[in-house]
């Protein structure tokens, strides 16, 4: 288990688990909760309150959501070999130069990952494009 | 940030729910358990159950009359790390920092970690502005924040954080210039 002194994202340092666990984007939260409500609505009415975790994450994910297409989104992280939490990270914030991105995803920056600057920004014009056209 | 993980809790029954419904009374008390809030240090906290993988056999708790059955269910949690980067929204702004919400996770930036050219303003509406006024954080306020440290409770996770660092600070959508 990895203890809190050794935790640092901006190293990928996130623990086994949560490196080889799904990574969701707010995007994709956006949906599984919405999916949830309307189950829960169904199953005992408006009348029932939500609970305040699921209501304060569902106001917040679809408030900072940027994408809605994520079939095209998950294609940009197998071609640039991402972490699923560094695609995650850029999907969230939407780094808009390569000095943006290297600066919240630090981790890019690890020498031999072959992530230069050219790579960064291709993959920054294709995460654009894909903003452009969903 | 948010994943999508597979958990284990041990669930305790009272012999009175043994009944063909034993599957349903565990799910609905593990719904229950969720709603009140599943909080832990490793995991972070529990948003929403998505599906149930596994129940196993029950075991008799000694010297009591419960059993306990282990239950694996995949579920949407929200764990923030040291280091992470996140949007959040401004709560309350006094003169020691402002406090922020991403999700369940309650953020803290104190005034130390808070670029020295913004400066308190105290009034009605508490605000933290540049001198030219052109820049400032007040509650509703949408922030770019690095999380410093994180702490965790029973039912709640509240971090620390930072936006003295490059490209943190105020969010400035292209609809509200």
């Amino acid at each position: 288990m990895l203890r809190g002194e050794d935790e640092d994202a901006s190293e990928l340092k996130i623990g086994e688990d949560f490196l080889k666990a799904k990574c969701l984007m707010n995007s994709e939260v956006a949906i599984l909760l919405e999916h949830r409500y309307d189950q829960m609505k169904q199953m005992s009415g408006d009348s029932t309150p939500l609970p305040q975790v699921f209501e304060k994450s569902l106001q917040y994910v679809k408030c900072f959501s940027r994408f809605t297409n994520q079939g095209s989104v998950k294609q940009v992280r197998d071609r640039y070999q991402l972490a699923e939490f560094e695609l995650a990270v850029i999907g969230n914030l939407c780094p808009e130069t390569v000095e943006e991105a290297k600066a919240i995803v630090p981790s890019l920056k690890t020498k031999g990952r072959g992530h230069d600057d050219e790579a960064v920004e291709r993959l920054l014009n294709d995460l654009l494009m894909i903003k452009k056209f969903e | 940030m948010f994943f999508h993980i597979v958990l284990e809790r041990n669930m305790q029954l009272d012999p009175r729910y043994f009944s063909n419904n034993l599957r349903e009374n565990l799910v609905t008390q593990l719904m229950e358990d969720v709603n009140k809030g599943i909080c832990s240090s490793q995991h972070g906290v529990v948003v929403a159950i998505t599906g149930i993988e596994n129940i196993g056999k029950g075991l008799i708790v000694n010297g009591t009359r419960f059993a306990s059955f282990p239950v694996r269910y995949q579920c949407v949690v929200c764990r923030p790390f040291k280091g992470e980067i996140l949007e959040a929204v401004v709560t309350m702004v006094n003169k020691m920092g402002f406090f922020a919400e991403a999700g369940p996770v309650q953020i803290f930036v104190s005034n130390h970690l808070i670029p020295d050219d913004m400066e308190f303003q105290c009034g009605d509406m508490p605000i933290y502005t540049t001198s030219d006024g052109l820049i400032k954080i007040q509650i509703d306020s949408e922030v770019r924040l690095k999380i410093i440290g994180t702490q965790v409770d029973r039912t709640q996770i509240f971090c620390v954080g930072t936006i003295k660092d490059d490209f943190l600070g105020v969010i400035n959508h292209p609809a509200s210039v």
